[in-house]
């Protein structure tokens, strides 16, 4: 792989039983290079983001990844202990870089959360912690599935420019997305 | 360092999550309690048939705490982000076990011993019961896990079903090893017996389990 290469998918195909959700897919992806991956509902989005990420193994194809490359991932699953406050879901990550946290919390506006159980939060808010613990790790490649679902336009706003800025640091970024952000990315549809 | 903070993690999840540990342990003390208000035995008898009851009481003790044990990191995403993340499920599973042991298998047989004295058996045979019981409850605990991965998404009563006929060689060796105590003869042999049949299992069904759960996530 070169030296920049994060992670390419060479001819994946995915079928549960005999409906087939895509065929032939193959992408590749950089460091500090963004893909929107676009499709109808039910295209495999999702599926093709667990692919990605290792969780799913396709029907066929293969997925090469920088060796001992850093994974985030966001699912529809937000990973969240809903009976624990905030404060104690991000302590289950084991965090160091503390500034680095508060820096999040403040432009996610949950500063004043932290003690607050995470059941309790809205839906919203839940999301933005789940976002907050992907974005905590240090990550070469992050992959997000709807992450602008939840959000307000406030919020999508401030996450599409984060994610910007990530990207320009040289994180690469794969997301899938309904919502047009303003997130500079190639574009990439699937379809069967 | 990983296996530090993967305890500290599932330490602080199951601490937050009283009912998950202090649950189990209070039925068993109503177990405990309710048995000689409930039955009309002598003393005699009552203490003679104190050892199956404590036995079987833990058995349902650990199948009632591990009910559920991966649900919930399966349901809220937790699980994914360890695979993706790569981290090991296998040492989460290791030590997710070992802190239902520390929070419950722990308590459960200390209980038990206790209990023991108050059925009018000696204190020493209450001490020759701690460590069977300590070694009981971890086996317990493990194959109950095993039959939770199995049925993750049917319900824990197939998980139950399967565990059983590898609980029966368990509850044999407990029968003979409580007749030893019992008779006040020598139980070492079906103790190491025990230990022995832990010592296997407590790696080799974590990684089973670990496999089982990783098909769920596909």
């Amino acid at each position: 792989m070169e030296d920049r290469l994060l992670i390419q998918a060479n001819k994946l195909s995915y079928k549960i039983n005999d409906n087939k959700l895509f065929s032939n897919f193959s992408l590749s992806l950089s460091a500090g290079q963004a893909i929107h991956i676009k499709g109808s509902n039910g295209s495999g989005k999702s599926t093709l983001l667990r692919i990605l990420g290792g969780i799913t193994e396709p029907s066929k194809g293969f997925v090469d990844k920088k060796p001992n490359i850093n994974l985030s991932y966001l699912g529809h699953k937000n990973a969240l202990k809903t009976y624990l406050t905030v404060r104690d879901n991000l302590i289950l990550l084991n965090l160091k870089g503390k500034r680095e946290i508060n820096n999040l919390l403040d432009l996610f506006g949950l500063n004043d959360r932290l003690d607050i159980v995470t059941g309790n939060l809205s839906f919203g808010q839940q999301k933005k912690l789940a976002l907050i613990r992907i974005f905590i790790n240090k990550s070469d490649l992050i992959l997000l599935d709807e992450p602008f679902v939840g959000l307000d336009s406030e919020t999508q706003e401030i996450l599409s420019n984060f994610l910007n800025k990530k990207v320009s640091e040289g994180v690469g970024l794969i997301f899938t997305s309904h919502i047009a952000a303003n997130i500079q990315a190639n574009t990439v549809s699937i379809s069967s | 360092m990983r296996i530090l903070t993967t305890f500290k993690q599932e330490t602080l999840k199951l601490l937050k999550k009283t009912r998950a540990w202090l649950g189990p342990i209070l039925v068993f003390v109503l177990i405990m309690i309710a048995y000689p208000l409930t039955v009309e035995l002598s003393s005699q008898n009552l203490s003679d048939a104190f050892y199956p009851v404590l036995f079987i009481s833990c058995l349902l003790v650990m199948m009632l705490a591990t009910e559920g044990i991966f649900l919930e990191d399966f349901e809220d995403g937790s699980l994914e982000q360890l695979v993706i993340t790569g981290n090991s499920l296998y040492q989460s599973i290791i030590i997710k076990i070992f802190i239902y042991w520390l929070f419950i298998g722990i308590p459960i047989s200390i209980l038990g011993s206790l209990f023991n004295v108050g059925s009018g058996n000696t204190m020493d045979s209450s001490l020759m019961l701690l460590p069977p019981l300590m070694i009981t409850t971890y086996i317990f605990l493990i194959l109950f896990c095993f039959g939770n991965a199995l049925s993750l998404t049917k319900g824990s009563v197939l998980g139950t079903l399967i565990t059983m006929p590898l609980l029966l060689p368990i509850l044999v060796i407990l029968g003979k090893l409580t007749t030893a105590i019992l008779f006040n003869i020598n139980y070492f042999g079906f103790l190491i017996l025990l230990f022995g049949i832990l010592s296997i299992i407590i790696f080799i069904f974590p990684a089973i389990i670990s496999k089982i759960i990783k098909t769920h996530l596909e």
